[in-house]
């Protein structure tokens, strides 16, 4: 019903085409102007198409969609990882890898032959195995040589390819491993910075195809590599000196939370991760919880002063034991005498500490230290970390243990962020491992004890390293300022006597701290040069004196000697800032 | 006959028009090859690039370069006594006074405007 008008309509139309192209009666001129016009329009319009689309791709083409190369699909590029100083620590090298296309192979025994001739650590059974398959591909050995390439080359078996594939490689060796981790062999960080790298976007980038060239933004830390070195062989050589099960050291940078170096040995190469699945090569310091023996009454002593109740002229019973239902808390170095607050820190008495705690309260202690961050997870950019080890009934038992380091197991890297907002002026700054200044740092922190209370401990810190047990920390001209710390290990549930695990926390210059070193050593031996003694003081004290002694230079303190006792130094300095 | 000279025009115009697409298309292929070598060849050199800046940072690693040290060379590690500020530095001593090299052309050249000790010491007289 419709169409009836619609044809009606194009009928004569369609005549008046047909006629003026073919007709019979038409003029001849007309008609060949009718055809012309006709090859014009058609003219015109592949010009219109073709001009349309030299438009289309002016406007969108940026000359990029030209063929990639074919070997490039697996070849996944990491940012390269620099230190401070912008040494790389971690880069892509460009590595032949082998594969075979099992479907196009003709002699498969040939083509083993040849190939376990060329490459011997490849395995036969294995290479038949695969190049037997029905696969379309496969891969048969990954990262081999450029000498190695060119001789399968020349060998010229079919269905044998090459690929080139971005291998890791990380020039320094074990120095930096359980820092800036490892990847595996489809270069996927799995450990350390390595992987947080892929848990920024990398990883994201990747799976989408993009990251195949290396015009990354290198990613830099704030690990000093010279630095962490230093502390890496002074380690190696107080672990075989003291005969230690293990050694770890963590410098930082008390004013921005920058981890400038840490290492704990043994560790591994990470060319080779395989090691890096032995237990014993954990990262001790953000892994491991470890109670921190005498560490801790620095905190218990920052509380108590930072409460008011106590202050440097306060004294504290240590005549005796402290009693405590069938515990008894006893003083490594018994004084047998009142104390006052600068001599139970130097003296490092147990029973002073304890007594402070209690007198303070268990919540009080607790919030204490919940402030400081000690009972919570630590969080920082490598993936290994730890749960702090809190009881779950926290009695007065716990606080009288715990306020000289026994009974709450710490990660030590936990333990620094505390001791370095106790000497810092009082600000607990999350640490990292990236660059970081003190603006940023500034806005990150969190003031948690008073600036009067962190001027108190540094001088504490500092009266250790003139007469207490950190004499031996001393090193001349850099005021250095410290704790010692010794804890028995739990062996079978009980505390051992001979089994120890030894810190120390020295805080550089004293005065005005700008470094933190962390020195700790699992199960050193004594030996006759330390005539018996196996705690702190004898051994973790002097390697850190080591330490401080090679790496101050390298973190630009100034050394400066001939330098007032503490109390002038530090206490009277900023009595009499307060006074004007 | 201007239907004639248009249409010759029109001939001619087309060889030409097709001439040139001809010779810019090649043109184009030709660029768009270097193009790709180019890219290739800067792929390559950032590839070696990398790879020397592995090999140098391994070979000027600290663990190496201290072994080396210690292996050739008499050096010892950095005292903190060693380190010293500018300020602590006293000034240096004035250099002594010595007769002119050359006393004959000291006399000679009285106007000689070189403020050495003997010249002031006559121009002051």
């Amino acid at each position: 019903m419709t169409q009836a008008p619609e044809t009606q309509t194009l009928a004569p139309k369609k005549p008046l085409m047909q006629r003026l192209l073919y007709g019979q009666n038409v003029d001849r001129e007309t008609k060949s102007r009718a055809r012309v016009g006709l090859v014009i329009l058609a003219f015109a319009c592949l010009y219109v198409i073709i001009s349309g689309r030299l438009v289309y791709l002016a406007a969108t083409s940026d000359g990029q969609n030209t063929r990639r190369g074919g070997g490039d699909i697996v070849a996944t590029a990491r940012p390269d990882i620099l230190d401070r100083n912008g040494e790389v620590l971690a880069t892509d090298v460009r590595m032949p890898s082998l594969f075979g296309e099992p479907r196009r192979i003709i002699d498969v025994d040939e083509a083993e032959e040849l190939l376990t001739a060329t490459v011997p650590d490849l395995n036969p059974v294995e290479l038949r195995e695969r190049l037997s398959s029905k696969k379309g591909f496969v891969w048969l050995k990954r990262e081999i040589t450029k000498e190695q390439q060119q001789q399968i080359h020349r060998l010229g078996i079919p269905g044998i390819g090459f690929r080139s594939e971005n291998k890791r490689v990380y020039p320094n060796g074990a120095s930096v491993s359980h820092l800036i981790g490892h990847v595996n062999i489809d270069n996927q960080g799995i450990a350390g910075i390595e992987k947080w790298l892929d848990r920024n976007g990398l990883a994201d980038l990747h799976s989408l195809g993009f990251a195949k060239d290396r015009q990354q933004k290198p990613t830099e830390l704030a690990v000093d590599l010279r630095v962490q070195h230093a502390l890496r062989t002074e380690l190696l050589a107080a672990r075989d000196k003291f005969k230690a099960k293990a050694a770890a050291g963590l410098i930082t940078n008390v004013n921005t939370g920058e981890i400038v170096a840490m290492v704990s040995v043994p560790d591994y190469d990470p060319n080779d991760p395989r090691e890096a699945l032995d237990k014993e090569r954990i990262n001790r310091l953000t892994t491991g919880v470890y109670e921190m023996g005498s560490t801790f009454k620095a905190l218990t002593l920052a509380m108590a002063l930072d409460s008011g109740k106590f202050t440097l002229g306060s004294s504290v019973d240590a005549r005796f034991p402290l009693q405590y239902g069938r515990f008894k808390i006893n003083d490594f170095h018994a004084q047998r005498r009142v104390l006052t607050l600068p001599e139970v820190f130097t003296y490092s008495s147990n029973i002073g500490t304890a007594r402070m705690a209690l007198a303070l309260g268990v919540e009080h202690h607790k919030a204490f230290l919940k402030k400081m961050g000690q009972l919570d997870r630590l969080r920082t950019e490598i993936p290994e970390s730890a749960e702090p080890l809190v009881p779950k009934r926290w009695s007065e038992l716990n606080t009288v243990t715990i306020a000289f380091g026994h009974g709450l197991s710490v990660a030590p890297l936990q333990a620094v962020m505390g001791i370095s907002a106790l000497v810092n002026g009082g600000k607990l700054i999350p640490p990292t491992f990236l660059k970081r200044n003190e603006e940023e740092a500034a806005k990150l922190a969190r003031q948690v004890i008073k600036p009067e209370t962190s001027e108190r401990m540094r001088y504490l810190m500092r009266l250790n390293a003139e007469k207490g047990s950190a004499t031996r920390a001393e090193v001349k001209g850099f005021y250095v300022g410290g704790k010692t710390g010794t804890s028995e290990k739990v062996v079978n549930g009980r505390y051992s006597k001979t089994k120890l695990l030894t810190s120390f926390t020295a805080v550089l210059p004293a005065d005005k701290p700008r470094y933190l070193v962390l020195i700790m050593l699992d199960e050193p031996q004594p030996s006759a040069e330390t005539k018996g003694y196996a705690t702190s003081g004898w051994n973790a004290a002097p390697t850190t004196g080591k330490v401080i002694a090679k790496v101050a230079p390298m973190l630009g303190i100034e050394p400066r000697f001939d330098l007032p006792p503490a109390d002038r130094q530090i206490l009277a300095a900023t009595a009499s800032a307060r006074a004007r | 006959m201007t239907m004639r000279i248009l249409h010759l025009f029109v001939i001619v115009a087309l060889i030409v028009a097709a001439a040139y697409v001809y010779d810019i298309k090649f043109e184009a292929t030709m660029q768009a090859e270097r193009l790709a070598k180019v890219r290739g060849e800067i792929k390559r050199e950032r590839d070696a690039i990398a790879a020397l800046r592995a090999e140098w940072a391994s070979l000027t690693s600290p663990g190496r370069i201290e072994a080396l040290a210690q292996r050739h060379l008499p050096l010892k590690p950095l005292d903190a006594f060693q380190i010293d500020s500018l300020a602590n530095l006293p000034e240096r001593p004035k250099p002594p006074q010595s007769e002119p090299a050359d006393p004959i052309a000291a006399l000679i050249g009285d106007e000689d405007p070189l403020p050495t000790g003997s010249v002031s010491e006559q121009g002051g007289q």
